[in-house]
């Protein structure tokens, strides 16, 4: 049986099914390298942040006192306050939660959507595989933010929106690399044994096939993590995501910044936040990109 | 060694050849961005009146007209002068054609095309004497038939204009004589000359076919218009109050974003700016060759509540409402001082007159309002939506509201949407939505207000409130000429919308200006659209 030659190069020379496992279990490979330590050791922390901010965070989200209005950072309120007296530290904190939850919840869907689409036009091929291809093709050449802006404009800004947003503009990517790791595996041994003993699609593309996906799909998802939370920001920023007063980041950047002038901490921290988060996830995964080949020596 | 020095070759050319495209491409793009940035002119425009018998100057000296004074303003989207309505549209109007009458900053009715006039003991007989020597910027001299022309045209059905609803009252116009125009109404309006200066009722020529056409006796001529870019105005040398405009002509240039138009002022690219957030103008104040100003206006951000459905129907949520909001805070966040806090009733404190400065809404009480709730039902609390437009410092006012309301059991959640559609006919729109913010701009005096928002059959009555007694109150404040009588309706008014109206008036916004220091003469007005720049001029 001829091997197909894949059009995206896969992330794993030789995928052997069952041993792709074994590398993420050892998650303190992440450590060797200082890169994704420090990536992996912030992600971890703003992790934390979302879940115990509430007791961590030493004002309310929305609490105003409007004497401390416009405030420089004091010992008082560590990154100031804004021009309606909320203390900018509890609020990028509290804020973790809702970014880290809408982007990790659109990126899971995503990848869950990506992946059945990739496994199925890249095990099935012929008209199914170049139909959907194409069509995640024409999305694809949408750009993510003119895509997000006509999408709100019709079914309306919030949460959910943002989400299918998330979802729409991240599939046909996850769908592609799913598919290229799926064309050489299909053709493999144990693939074909399976289709002789009779087995289902199904069976075959999620007990025999995914396994040896899911290395470059973890890593996959991951770096999508990262762009879902770059594009939850903006979104954001564009007042299309998070209503006020949500302590937003990208809404909080976007707020301060007509008032920038007189509080410009109220933007550069919300900023921040959001850049040392992405680049933190990037990190990360790209330190799990590392850990996965390394494993295939 | 042949090849490989023909391969050599062959990357240099493309390498040259690379290079010559990427020049080519930057010039092209040099060349265009060019034309694009706006490049402020530092010298007066070529372009002259033309020499007719109608430009001869009177006097002996011709006016020493020097200095061209640029303007950041919205872009235009109405010309003809029956329909316009935002600051910019007036704003040039304002210098391209005259109005009868004018106000001053505080308020006064003065003379323009109109430069004397005489009132009927009755008060319905109202005749206007015309300037000498006014004329078109087509050479034609004014006449008392182009005013009783302009204001049939107002008040036309089948012209549309909205200012039909203010001259109702008018019975006849007629010509008396070549500079002479009488007024006749069928009712007595104590505020008749100030709605003679309604920002649409400029004097345009009888039988003007095209009134989009900038063909006015004011005192700049329109030399160039750019619909997106600017509109260039030169001095009427033919105008007829002599020696004005003392400024060599007026750049309007358009901005859609405040904080642009702000940095162009910084950088000497723009001389005016008359419209950014109170933080953008807080961060002028000490800006060196920039004299900032600001002027308390009568406008207002109006919190209005439906009061003809749940769950402002009962007069005990709205009353939480107005129990559970702190006034003065939202004042101080908001507009960082400017202005002044509000009374829940449009009638500002700049009316000394009318304003009842002995009664104010009842200081807040949380736990009063809490109780309120449980009374009405809602022992849990209250959820209720708050539509907002994105523009001015309604948002923020917005997220304090929400903060303060919260303590008394009322969740409101805040939906933002552009401005443009929350004026519109969209779901949640200003006239629909159940609670909401709007934004009333200045009016010369407060019966404008009380005539379209508050009355029971009013064209803006957002609210819905409708009360037979403020209403026959409200009837006789606008018609009896007893100045005593109105002061006594006014204050009952007030004493009635603080009490139970369903609208909350948190404060009242000031216009701000920032103006290069190298012009003098600058006063601001209430409404910025009718700054009047006849009186700028150019110091050394």
């Amino acid at each position: 049986m001829p091997a197909t030659v894949p059009s995206d190069p896969p992330l794993v020379d030789q995928p052997a099914a069952g041993r792709s496992w074994r590398g993420l279990r050892n998650l303190r490979l992440l450590y060797r390298r200082p890169s994704s330590a420090i990536g992996t050791t912030i992600v971890l922390i703003f992790l934390g942040l979302a879940l115990f901010g509430p007791l961590i965070a030493p004002y309310g989200e929305n609490e105003q006192i409007a004497a401390d209005a416009r405030q420089a950072p004091s010992t008082t309120h560590l990154f100031g306050t804004d021009r309606l007296g909320r203390d900018v530290f509890s609020r990028v904190i509290l804020g973790t939660r809702d970014i880290l939850a809408l982007a990790g919840l659109g990126t899971l869907l995503a990848v869950i959507c990506g992946t059945i689409f990739g496994l199925l036009s890249g095990y099935l091929g012929g008209l199914f595989d170049e139909g959907v291809m194409r069509f995640f093709d024409g999305l694809l050449a949408i750009p993510a933010l003119l895509f997000a802006l006509l999408l709100i404009g019709t079914v309306g800004s919030s949460r959910n929106s943002v989400l299918i947003v998330i979802v729409i503009v991240y599939t046909p990517i996850v769908a592609r690399v799913v598919r290229s790791v799926v064309l050489p595996v299909k053709s493999l041994g144990y693939v074909e044994a399976a289709r002789t003993q009779g087995e289902s699609t199904s069976y075959i593309l999620f007990r025999e096939i995914l396994p040896s996906v899911s290395p470059a799909l973890t890593v996959e998802a991951a770096l999508r993590f990262s762009y879902a939370i770059f594009l939850v920001a903006s979104l954001g920023f564009l007042g299309v995501g998070a209503q006020p007063p949500t302590p937003d980041w990208g809404l909080m950047v976007s707020e301060a910044r007509h008032n920038v002038s007189q509080t410009p901490w109220a933007m550069y921290f919300p900023a921040a936040a959001i850049a040392i988060l992405v680049i933190s996830v990037n990190l990360m995964a790209d330190g799990l990109k590392r850990v996965i080949q390394g494993s295939n020596d | 060694m042949l090849g490989t020095t023909f391969r050599l070759h062959n990357k240099r050319l493309h390498q040259s050849f690379l290079i010559v495209i990427l020049l080519i491409a930057f010039l092209l793009a040099a060349c265009s961005s060019e034309s694009a940035t706006p490049t402020p002119p530092d010298s007066p425009p070529e372009t002259q009146v033309e020499n007719t018998p109608t430009a001869e100057l009177s006097g002996p000296d011709p006016v020493a007209r020097e200095g061209i004074l640029r303007v950041a303003m919205q872009p235009l989207a109405i010309l003809d002068p029956a329909f316009i309505s935002s600051d910019s549209e007036v704003l040039i109007a304002n210098h391209v054609y005259d109005y009868l009458v004018d106000i001053d900053p505080q308020s006064n009715v003065i003379p323009r095309l109109a430069t004397a006039w005489d009132v009927s003991d009755d008060g319905l007989t109202y005749i206007f004497t015309l300037a000498e020597g006014a004329t078109w910027h087509d050479g034609d001299p004014l006449k008392a038939e182009d005013v009783v022309w302009t204001f049939e045209r107002l008040r036309d059905p089948d012209v549309g204009s909205g200012a039909a609803d203010v001259f109702t009252e008018i019975a006849d116009i007629q010509a008396t004589g070549d500079s002479e125009v009488t007024f006749t109404l069928g009712e007595t309006n104590p505020f008749f000359l100030n709605d003679l200066s309604d920002n649409r009722a400029l004097i345009i020529k009888q039988g003007t076919e095209d009134p989009t056409d900038f063909n006015g006796t004011g005192p700049f001529i329109v030399s160039s218009y750019s619909p997106e870019d600017r509109i260039i105005l030169t001095a009427n040398e033919a105008y007829f109050d002599e020696g004005k405009p003392k400024l060599a002509g007026v750049e309007v240039i358009f901005f859609n974003d405040e904080t642009a138009s702000v940095d162009a002022l910084r950088g000497g690219q723009i001389d005016l700016v008359m419209r950014m957030s109170t933080s953008l103008f807080e961060s002028l104040q000490d800006e060196p060759g920039i004299v900032t100003l600001d002027i308390p206006t009568n406008g207002f951000d109006l919190v209005r509540f439906r009061a003809d459905q749940p769950p402002g129907d009962d007069p005990r949520v709205i009353q939480a409402l107005k129990l559970a909001t702190d006034r003065e805070e939202a004042f101080q966040l908001v507009q960082q001082g400017y202005g002044s806090v509000g009374n829940d009733s449009p009638i500002s404190p700049l009316n000394a007159n009318y304003f009842a400065a002995d009664i104010k809404p009842p200081a807040r009480d949380v736990e009063a309002a809490r109780a309120l709730l449980a009374e009405a039902g809602y022992e849990d609390g209250l959820d209720i939506v708050l539509n907002v437009p994105d523009t001015g410092g309604r948002p923020d006012l917005a997220a304090v509201l929400k903060a303060q309301w919260s303590e008394a059991g009322i969740n409101a959640n805040i939906e933002v949407m552009p401005e443009s559609v929350y004026y519109s006919e969209a779901p949640g729109n200003w006239l629909d939505a159940t609670l909401g913010i709007t934004g009333w701009g200045h009016r010369p005096h407060p019966q404008v207000y009380l005539d379209l928002m508050l009355v029971c059959d009013a064209q803006w009555n957002e609210s819905r409130f409708c009360d037979e007694e403020f209403d026959a109150l409200v009837s006789k404040a606008g018609s009896t000429m007893d100045e005593t009588e109105r002061i006594e309706a006014y204050h009952q008014i007030q004493e009635i919308l603080i009490s139970q109206g369903p609208i909350i008036i948190p404060y009242h916004f000031s216009q701000v200006a920032a103006i290069n220091d190298a012009f003098q003469g600058f006063e601001l007005k209430a409404f910025a659209g009718r700054t009047d720049f006849r009186d700028i001029y150019l110091s050394e």
